[in-house]
């Protein structure tokens, strides 16, 4: 142990035998926040789930994209606000309350500033709003959970900011000198959070409400799914094991299983999250290390999910009796067992072949929905169920209405589970299915798309009782609360003594653990920079370093000293630096190397021509009806892709595509290689009416898109943002965007007009064609024909 | 720490807060093992992949499956024989791949040709002009690999040989039927086999 004998007299974490020993303080928590922050999570998660319900009917009933009444409510505009409101209203506003009401106890301290707990609530609640204003008006940064555009992002990074201060100026002022796990995991996500916001966000903004991705193609990707995969993580993951460590052990009323559990699972989660990100990427254009190290790390990553989830249900198992009886125990027991079971699906999912099978279909969807409706929501209802009567100092009004809640819920997430897995394993299985000469057994995509539209109907119903279930909660809640009224406490706590001889942070930052962590970092850059056999022996002696020092580290049974680790919780800012400088590592390991390597090193050296200024206004109409959302653009490495699709795609295709557009889910096909495939009336008759072209099909109808038209003076702002970039538009390009745009849609509406279709040149219907049909053919060498003969992509038709 | 308790039956409470009791359990041995045999498998996993390349990268395995599967493509195209003008005239004249032949008409070719085949987004095929050639051999070659730039989609890869042969054999069959409401005459007239 690297501890001085003074480090021993520490020990301020138990009340004082005697109080009159030590200076009292009283200290009254700022319960009043926590209470606004519950219920503005109880009205968006009704929104956020409404939402969802409604979206879920669409994909089984194209009318319910209520396309007479304008495009506000197609599925395209709708699914953004659907995982917005769940994620950032429903589960943000759970964990902010969570975090508010534990962090004061296990710190003894008020919050830092009721001002700022204040601008915090009302300005997360100005950003919901915002969103849901602007993601049915189509304002988007394309961004999977990254929609919204960049006004609102600033917003966001100020109000967590906001947070941040309060947050750790309630630390500072704490009279509990060591931080209980909890925080440890609140401390993770208000760090990792604003770095993964802040890159993923970074943007060039062309007007008030429109912005390009600094990013571009794989790169842009890359640092997408970082973000994605890491909202999961540190959104919904990290902060609802804080708030599982506080109110699990109050309300099973046992002790929490296993503190070396604690420190192993959190250093272990927080480091190797942050990695798996790739492994929504894999099969793909993605350079193939880094689709390695995102399945591996997904993989390693599955033990230190359930050492969560171990130390959750070990701490219920000791009180397994009240999980009869209290409504609450039920929904963390359940809500818990989720947590295992979406964290042992993950890793299962991010294993290539796995993934070949599942990714784009409705497995994936299946998988997130366990996580949220079922390790978050649960965990919600049951901290609800659990704090609003005590915060209102009323018992719970229904118990057996509480007890409906929970069977409405679980069997809803079943039915919502069990649909998707069959709908998404089943689509999965028939995209791929071949017949013995080698062709596709369902040669349209939508042969596959009919076989499991029952299935969508069915999953409408178990959101339905989900939807049903949180009523229900409102309800009783409310009843609860009105039954009572607010409670304030106020408790005396012993003021926290200045230690007089602290260790040095020094001796803590090159203690053992960090020294071990410094080995197998130097350990890991040598595994790269010698040759294959010694690189090999770097390796595998870095992983049993990690390992073993880890085990060795947490097993240290001493004779009374502080542990090095018992040392740090001590410390908040070293805690954070350390938690920060664990999070960075992975990120910047994966996505540096993308963003300083040149074209050539990355094999994208190959001559792409950007987009025509009335491409990219068809790409930017793609994006604002959030087509992204049920089509893909990425072939992968598959002969049956290669079949259905085309020509797998390639860094280059997508190389000045700021946003990505590869896309997530394939509710439609993927249409990375679209252009030229159809001619331009199939097109718009397709666009006016899916149906007319594709019977069975579950696509909204895009028909005002024929009589809304492209402010074709606004191209050259967008030109002129995308070449700062990297995009290669020229001046001259710029200069004659107009032209250029009026030429394109000329062609088109020609085209149209030859075959009995009257339409605007400068409409948004043959802008979006203009892009349609260029898809795939951005490669020169793909397309060989000199630039002058691309004008018209569809040639002399 | 002052409040570790001595080691009895009860595993040792370590520290509370709020209440709050911490203990300090041992480490489930399965987990513990479960952590060390993943650990165990990236390890070993990056090592085959990303540096000993014992096992195919997703592109490279792509690459080798595809050269196999287009060589055994090849090899049973030339078993089934030359896809000719005389052989697909005797499809033509076979009344079961005319059958298969329609059906994949319906579900593939009717949405631009119109179920009739008298066009519709796509031109006419009932009539006597042809934009690719109306010779049996030339609509089986603008079936099965499509016309680029025209917005005739490749049906080959997707469809297979044999039912790209059923589909031509049909399409020979409607050759100069001139169904009513047909689409206008579109491409060069076609002057015979």
């Amino acid at each position: 142990m690297e501890t001085t004998p003074n480090a021993l007299e520490e020990s301020l974490e138990h009340q004082p035998s005697s109080p009159s020993d030590s200076k009292m303080d009283r200290i009254t928590y700022n319960d009043d926040v926590v209470r606004k922050f519950i219920a503005a999570s109880m009205i968006f998660g009704i929104v956020g789930m409404l939402v969802g319900v409604i979206v879920a009917l669409q994909l089984a009933w194209h009318p319910a994209n209520a396309s007479a009444a304008g495009p506000w409510f197609s599925f395209g505009r709708l699914r953004p606000l659907h995982t917005n409101a769940a994620i950032f209203a429903f589960v943000g506003n759970m964990m902010f309350a969570g975090i508010y009401h534990s962090t004061q106890r296990l710190v003894k301290a008020r919050l830092f500033s009721d001002f700022l707990s204040n601008l915090h609530f009302w300005g997360w609640q100005a950003i919901i709003v915002a969103a849901a204003i602007s993601l049915p008006m189509g304002y988007t940064q394309a961004k999977e959970y990254a929609e919204l555009e960049w006004p609102i992002d600033i917003a966001i990074t100020l109000i967590w900011v906001v947070f941040a201060v309060n947050f750790f100026g309630t630390l500072a002022k704490r009279r509990e000198k060591h931080l209980y796990v909890a925080i440890w995991f609140y401390i993770a996500t208000i760090v990792t959070v604003a770095a993964l916001h802040i890159v993923n966000s970074l943007a060039i903004p062309i007007f008030a409400m429109k912005s390009y991705s600094v990013f571009g193609g794989a790169q842009d990707a890359l640092v997408q799914w970082w973000y994605g995969h890491n909202a999961v993580a540190f959104f919904l993951t990290t902060p609802i094991l804080g708030i599982m460590y506080y109110y699990v052990p109050k309300a099973a009323e046992r002790p929490v299983y296993s503190y070396r559990l604690s420190i192993i699972h959190f250093w272990a989660l927080v480091f190797i999250y942050i990695w798996a990100g790739p492994h929504h990427l894999l099969n793909t254009a993605l350079p193939a290390w880094a689709q390695t190290l995102g399945m591996v790390f997904s993989v390693v990553l599955w033990p230190p999910s359930w050492g969560g989830m171990i130390n959750g249900l070990f701490t219920i198992r000791g009180n397994w009796a009240k999980l009869r009886v209290d409504p609450v125990m039920k929904f963390f027991a359940a809500g818990i067992t989720f947590y295992g079971m979406s964290t042992f699906e993950g890793p299962l999912l991010s294993i290539k072949s796995v993934s070949a099978l599942a990714h784009y279909t409705d497995w994936i969807v299946a998988h997130v929905h366990g996580g949220t409706l079922g390790w978050n929501g649960l965990m919600a209802f049951g901290m609800f169920y659990w704090l609003v009567p005590r915060l209102y100092g009323v018992q719970l009004h229904s118990k057996k209405a509480a007890d409906a809640h929970f069977w409405l819920a679980t069997v809803g997430i079943a039915i919502y589970m069990l649909s998707m897995w069959t709908a998404g394993i089943g689509q999965g299985l028939m995209l791929r299915a071949v017949k013995p000469d080698g062709s596709l057994s369902y040669a349209t995509f939508v042969e596959t798309l009919l076989t499991i539209k029952p299935l969508y109907f069915v999953r409408f119903g178990g959101g339905l009782m989900y939807l049903t279930g949180i009523l229900l909660m409102t309800w009783n809640l409310i009843a609860t609360v009105r039954a009572g009224k607010p409670v304030v406490t106020t408790v005396d706590v012993p003021a926290l003594v200045d230690e007089k001889k602290e260790v040095p942070w020094t001796e803590l930052l090159f203690g053992k653990p960090t020294l071990i962590i410094f080995a197998v970092i130097g350990l890991a850059v040598l595994t790269g920079a010698t040759n294959l056999i010694a690189g090999s022996f770097f390796l595998v002696v870095a992983a049993m370093v990690a390992v073993l020092g880890g085990l060795v580290l947490t097993k240290k049974d001493d004779g009374g000293e502080p542990t090095w680790h018992r040392l740090l919780e001590g410390r908040g800012l070293l805690f954070t630096v350390l938690t920060t400088i664990a999070i960075l590592i992975g990120g910047v390991a994966e996505i540096v190397p993308s963003l300083v390597s040149s074209p050539t090193e990355a094999g994208i050296a190959v001559k792409v021509d950007p987009y025509r200024p009335l491409e990219l206004e068809g790409r930017d109409i793609y994006i604002r009806e959030g087509c992204y959302n049920c089509h893909s653009q990425a072939i992968r490495t598959f002969r049956y892709e290669e079949q259905r699709y085309g020509a797998v795609s390639t860094l280059a295709d997508s190389r000045y595509d700021h946003p990505f557009q590869w896309g997530s889910k394939r509710t439609g096909p993927d249409i990375a290689r679209e252009g030229g495939k159809y001619p331009n009336l199939w097109h718009y008759n397709h666009l006016v009416d899916p149906r007319a072209v594709t019977a069975g099909s579950n696509m909204p109808p895009y028909k005002f898109l024929a009589t809304s038209s492209v402010d074709l003076e606004k191209t050259r702002f967008k030109m002129r943002g995308l070449s700062k970039v990297g995009v290669p538009y020229t001046q001259a390009d710029i200069d004659g965007s107009v032209e250029n745009s009026r030429e394109q849609g000329k062609a088109i509406a020609e085209d149209l007009k030859a075959n009995g279709v009257t339409v605007a040149a400068d409409s948004e219907m043959v802008a979006l064609v203009a892009y349609l049909q260029r898809l795939g053919k951005l490669r020169v060498d793909v397309a060989p024909a000199p630039r002058s003969a691309t004008l018209d992509p569809l040639g002399t038709h | 720490m002052s409040t570790k308790a001595p080691a009895t039956a009860r595993p040792p409470v370590v520290h509370t807060y709020d209440d709050i009791i911490e203990e300090d359990n041992e480490l489930p041995k399965w987990w513990v093992g479960t952590l060390l045999l993943c650990t165990a498998f990236g390890v070993a996993y990056y090592m085959a992949y990303s540096m000993y390349g014992i096992f195919d990268n997703p592109d490279i395995a792509f690459e080798k499956e595809s050269a196999i599967t287009r060589a055994k493509e090849a090899e049973r195209l030339k078993a089934e024989g030359p896809v000719d003008k005389a052989a697909l005239l005797l499809l033509s004249k076979d009344s079961a791949t005319v059958a298969d032949g329609a059906q994949v008409f319906t579900t593939t070719c009717a949405v631009c040709h119109a179920a009739n085949g008298g066009g519709g987004i796509g031109p006419n095929l009932t009539d006597d002009a042809w934009l690719h050639g109306g010779a049996p051999d030339a609509i089986y070659k603008t079936i099965n690999e499509g016309v680029t730039g025209k917005g005739m989609p490749a049906w080959g890869p997707q469809l297979g040989s044999k039912r790209v042969k059923a589909a031509a054999a049909y399409v020979i069959t409607l050759r100069g039927t001139k169904v009513a409401g047909g689409k206008e005459a579109q491409g060069a007239p076609f002057e015979g086999d």
